[in-house]
């Protein structure tokens, strides 16, 4: 699997011969970034870039992920899809039309986002922290997901799941770093910035992820399809926040390799500076480098990997109608 | 006009007469016959291949290479094949691992050719990493073996879901691999 690059400087993206070159805004030293092994670019800082540069990008299959301003996903530019199939679609279509159907799946989405939920705070619960009340929590909601339950009825559920989930956070964090509550748009806190700046970086893969099958990433089935950008990616990434995104923010906070220095706090806002977004996706890429041996490819997969595997094996129920199990961790 | 028998409706198919349901066989499902059923049914589905796989990267590098001098593509209807400068239909196979598929792939091409187009030609596997040539000829037998590998082609591609996955010695280089078993 290809590695994704982080462009947080000001400047210029451009094509250089065969490669790619960063001309940064402040006059420091051009670099060139080889392309042959990327996935995607993932654009912080305000970046300028050509028709010439798209077109090469487009041919070596790379995407870009845009960020804008407070670091809020803004959209990607992504290559001419290479994966299509008429047949993919037309059965997502129908799985989303059949209420039956999308509730099965939907549950299983919902399912497997609490396991995975609930896998972090078993592990903090043996190091330390009295987190029973938060598991009973998260049982119970996972006991209450049933495929017969109407679409709102399982996104209160994973809603219940996530609250409980998140009081853990004030218990599994040092004292100076509290989510209180969750809030975005914008973040008032710094937990709650490193939390939407997480999230956003595993939806953007989930995006790339999606584009490598061909199954069309506005028709999804917990979320409403095409209610905010990417729907279907949104479906899958809940299923990865927990292991990618809150992993490392409980890891960088907790090794204090995040600081308030970090940030930028403004009136009602806090958000990550670009020494603290740094210090995150560095972190977050090392995570998705991780392997782990997987039950039926008999080889190690790559973190990244698996989010690939999840938009397969969906693909794989659509077409062949074959069971889906949601990703569930399970090491 | 409905056709019952698979073959005839490829022919009819193949001829351009009017069918029903069209029936469509490609030198690839042929080949995937004899490999993996499952694959043959994902290959009837579209669903691509992962390209960046390295044996796909391989098989495709070989084929644009090998004997890039004297191959002229030839497209008839719902196959396509090499032919070489002495007229002999030449099939070029990275590897001779699988011998039997490759060959009935061929076959079927010479089949194809000689029942739809009335043409008749010899092949020739080619092997050329193992500079290893094997000459195919359409026997009688071999005619037979084609029509009923068309019959159960037909079989497995009218399946609504594949057939289950079978671990195989060679299933760790297909290109379905992580998609047949994830």
């Amino acid at each position: 699997m290809d590695r994704n690059y982080h462009v947080f400087s000001d400047g210029r993206l451009e094509r250089s011969d065969d490669t790619l070159r960063l001309v940064p805004d402040d006059d420091g030293d051009k670099q060139y970034i080889p392309i042959e092994n990327a996935e995607a670019f993932f654009l912080h800082g305000q970046i300028d870039f050509n028709t010439r540069l798209m077109s090469f990008l487009n041919d070596r299959t790379v995407a870009l992920h845009v960020f804008g301003w407070e670091d809020y996903y803004a959209g990607s530019v992504m290559p001419k899809r290479g994966q299509t199939s008429g047949k993919t679609v037309v059965n997502q279509v129908r799985a989303y039309e059949d209420s039956q159907h999308r509730r099965q799946l939907a549950a299983a989405i919902v399912k497997g986002s609490i396991h995975n939920m609930r896998t972090n705070v078993v592990y903090y619960n043996g190091r330390d922290h009295d987190l029973d009340s938060v598991i009973e929590d998260l049982e119970a909601a996972a006991a209450r997901v049933d495929e017969s339950l109407p679409i709102d009825e399982l996104m209160g559920i994973e809603a219940t799941a996530k609250k409980a989930y998140y009081r853990s956070f004030n218990q599994i964090l040092p004292s100076e770093f509290q989510l209180t509550q969750r809030e975005y748009n914008p973040p008032p806190n710094e937990i709650n910035s490193l939390i939407s700046f997480g999230n956003s970086l595993v939806y953007a893969n989930c995006v790339s992820a999606i584009r490598a099958t061909a199954l069309d990433p506005t028709i999804s089935y917990l979320h409403e399809p095409g209610e905010r950008r990417y729907s279907l990616s949104l479906d899958i990434a809940d299923l990865f926040k927990p292991v990618l995104a809150d992993r490392v923010l409980f890891r960088l906070v907790n090794r204090n390799q995040i600081s308030e220095s970090d940030f930028e706090t403004e009136l009602g806002s806090c958000l990550l500076n670009e020494a603290g977004r740094k210090t995150y996706t560095k972190a977050f890429e090392e995570m998705l480098e991780r392997t782990v041996e997987h039950p039926t490819l008999n080889r190690k997969v790559s973190y990244q990997y698996l989010m690939r595997l999840e938009a397969y094996k969906l693909k794989k129920h659509l077409l062949t109608g074959e069971a889906y199990d949601s990703f569930q961790r399970w090491w | 006009m409905t056709v019952a028998d698979p073959v005839d409706r490829l022919l009819a198919t193949a001829r351009g007469e009017p069918v029903n349901e069209p029936f469509r066989v490609t030198g690839v499902m042929v080949q995937y016959y004899y490999v993996c059923k499952r694959e043959l049914w994902f290959e009837s589905r579209n669903l691509e291949i992962d390209r960046e796989n390295a044996t796909v990267v391989r098989g495709t590098r070989v084929d644009e290479t090998a004997y890039s001098d004297k191959r002229e593509n030839l497209h008839l209807g719902m196959i396509s094949l090499d032919l070489l400068d002495d007229g002999r239909v030449v099939e070029v196979k990275p590897s001779s691992t699988l011998t039997e598929p490759a060959e009935m792939q061929l076959s079927y091409y010479l089949w194809y050719l000689d029942r739809v187009a009335d043409i008749q030609r010899d092949g020739v596997l080619a092997h050329p990493r193992e500079r290893k040539r094997e000459p195919v000829e359409l026997t009688t037998e071999r005619s037979e073996k084609v029509e009923t590998a068309i019959r159960g082609i037909h079989d497995i591609v009218s399946q609504s879901s594949p057939p289950p996955a079978e671990e195989k010695p060679f299933c760790d280089s297909c290109a379905y691999h992580d998609f047949c078993w994830c």
